[in-house]
């Protein structure tokens, strides 16, 4: 794939770091230790079967699931650690915003004001206009249903919608949880070129999928998460080649 | 679906055309002087600020409230111990209002905090209890409010120049209908803010609403106590209608479902819809309902002595009829807002 740009041609800083975090719900510990940086530019996924803590991961770092121990540090800014961290709705003006898992769109407000929610917390008009139109541009269904309400549309189109409504906040991370989840093969290329398209503008995208092929020949790097902790962590396309991942996750 | 240019209007069409319709009723009763409209539509307008108020609660935020009489007695007590003559306050009518809005919202934001974290049902059951554990208190705190006495006599409005009394009821009609229109006023703003927004995004989906950086937590709190401050200026003038605070079984269980049913027949999350519900279903208790009755018994036909031919006796029967054809004909309301879809 030539959007795999060769990880040594992007820059060094580190966008995202999660170091050693350990979380849970109840007296049930999901993640062990779970590390992972993501650096800007790039694509990182994170790859797992069913249960393997990728959610809650996500969860962790959008501060939703407290910290039992760790630290997650976003843009030098420590965000969350076991001692408290900043709150959930403080993120999205930092620009780390998700996409959540099965869409989640406002099925009852049209496609346009479920795009303009995105732009919640800002008031740069020309700048919000500005996205809108890539949007528009990168999702041409979009403006065709802008007023349509959003609970009309295809599985896929809502996708598309939901992660639209992301743009509009203007992040410089963008979380997607499972953007394929439950949508037709070739939306499924549509999106993950989409996500692409927006990669190559720039956007740092944390990517947490379950089809892994998909991904891994998406991404720049990936991590695999096996019952809450990273088992692998490497560059996208040696993972695609490596022997315990073509076993587990795609099914060779 | 509203044009964008519309929400700079200061009222809908509709809005605009129900209050319109709702300032010709004195002229009517010029015309037709035996069918006196003005005076009970006071009541209807009473009950409509009440509904606008559930709706921010149950239309816009998707909350449900079973229980927002006892807002409406705690604003109707508010403004009973604040303008009463045997209290030391004495405030008058216009501060005895607003300080029975703010008394409201305070009280719903205060029931709000702890219980707002419930969900669906649970929430339906915390408000309904409050709305029982409100009448005993009420009742039962006999020092403060003259338990099942109630607190009266309460004063009119007053307007410098204007006298307001039960013989000016038209005078008193127009300002209850402009009160209403400020209220009606401040909901479309609300429905088109920064707020009215979070409120729909909470309504529609609370994870996706945080993923935008809105609190739902916050949202419904300020939902709640909107919708309380709302009921209790409703409280306010009622009370200053009938002089009295009535006694505290006035506001109970019916009158939230009352409330319930205005916002649900006139169409869930719409101001026009509701104000339209407060006309069918209140105007059928306090004007439509007794004119039958007094025209029957003009001709000699009822007598309130005969059950079978006193209209009042049919009340429940055409409410609930009117409730099942709504049900089959019209599930979403007179006036329909956006229907729910699949999701």
């Amino acid at each position: 794939m030539s959007a795999t740009a060769d990880s040594a041609t992007l820059p060094a800083a580190s966008l995202l770091t999660v170091r050693g975090i350990v979380a849970g719900y109840g007296s049930v510990e999901v993640l062990h230790q779970v590390s992972l940086d993501v650096r800007e530019g790039e694509i990182v996924t994170l790859i797992g079967g069913n249960g393997a803590g990728k959610s809650t991961t996500l969860m962790c770092i959008s501060c939703i699931v407290p910290l039992r121990a760790g630290e997650i540090h976003f843009a030098g800014e420590r965000i969350a650690a076991a001692d408290g961290g900043i709150r959930a709705d403080r993120l999205v003006s930092r620009g780390l915003v998700q996409v959540p898992e099965g869409r989640r769109i406002f099925p009852r407000m049209t496609v346009l004001e479920n795009l303009m929610m995105g732009a919640y917390t800002r008031n740069d008009k020309a700048a919000i206009a500005h996205d809108l139109e890539r949007v528009y541009t990168l999702f041409d269904i979009l403006k065709k249903r802008s007023a349509q309400l959003g609970g009309t549309l295809s599985g896929g189109e809502q996708q598309m919608l939901a992660i639209g409504r992301a743009i509009l906040s203007r992040p410089r991370l963008l979380m997607m949880d499972e953007p394929s989840m439950g949508i037709a093969p070739l939306l499924v290329a549509k999106i993950f070129e989409a996500v692409r398209e927006l990669n190559r503008g720039g956007l740092t995208i944390l990517l947490v999928e379950q089809n892994a092929r998909a991904a891994l020949k998406l991404a720049h790097r990936g991590s695999v998460l096996e019952t809450g902790r990273v088992i692998l962590a490497d560059d996208a396309k040696r993972l695609l080649d490596d022997p315990r991942v073509r076993e587990s996750y795609l099914g060779e | 679906m509203k044009l964008a240019s519309a929400r700079f209007a200061l009222f809908s069409l509709g809005q605009l055309l129900v209050l319109g319709g709702l300032a010709l009723l004195p002229v009517v009763d010029l015309v037709f002087p035996s069918l006196q409209f003005a005076a009970p539509s006071r009541t209807v307008i009473v009950f409509a600020i009440m509904a606008l108020g559930l709706n921010i609660v149950v239309g816009w935020t998707g909350l449900l409230n079973l229980g927002i009489a006892a807002f409406t007695a705690l604003g109707a007590y508010a403004f009973g111990i604040l303008t009463c003559e045997i209290y030391p306050f004495q405030v008058g009518f216009w501060w005895g209002v607003l300080l029975a809005g703010a008394f409201g919202a305070f009280a719903g934001w205060l029931l709000g905090a702890p219980t707002l974290r419930l969900r669906g049902d649970y929430l339906a059951i915390v408000t309904l209890g409050f709305g029982e554990i409100v009448q005993d208190a009420l009742k039962n705190l006999e020092a403060v409010t003259k338990g099942t006495q109630g607190i009266n006599p309460l004063p009119a409005p007053t307007l410098p120049g204007l006298q307001f009394s039960s013989e000016t009821h038209v005078r008193w009609f127009y300002l209850y209908l402009a009160i209403l229109a400020v209220v009606v006023f401040l909901c479309r703003n609300l429905e088109f803010s920064r707020l009215g927004r979070q409120w729909f995004a909470v309504r529609e989906d609370e994870l996706a609403a945080r993923c935008m950086a809105i609190e739902p937590d916050k949202a419904k709190l300020k939902a709640f106590a909107a919708g309380a401050a709302l009921a209790a200026v409703s409280g306010a003038l009622g009370a200053s209608l009938l002089s009295s605070t009535g006694e505290p079984g006035n506001y109970d269980f019916q009158v939230s479902i009352l409330a319930l049913c205005i916002v649900i027949v006139g169409g869930i999350g719409s101001i026009t819809g509701v104000l339209i519900g407060s006309i069918v279903m209140v105007g059928l208790n306090v004007i439509l309902l007794p004119l039958l009755t007094q025209t029957l018994q003009r001709n000699g036909i009822g007598s309130t002595g005969n059950v079978l031919t006193s209209p009042d006796n049919y009340k429940y029967l055409l409410f609930g009829l009117a409730l099942v054809l709504m049900m089959r004909y019209r599930p979403d309301g007179i006036i329909q807002t956006r229907k729910a879809t699949r999701k």
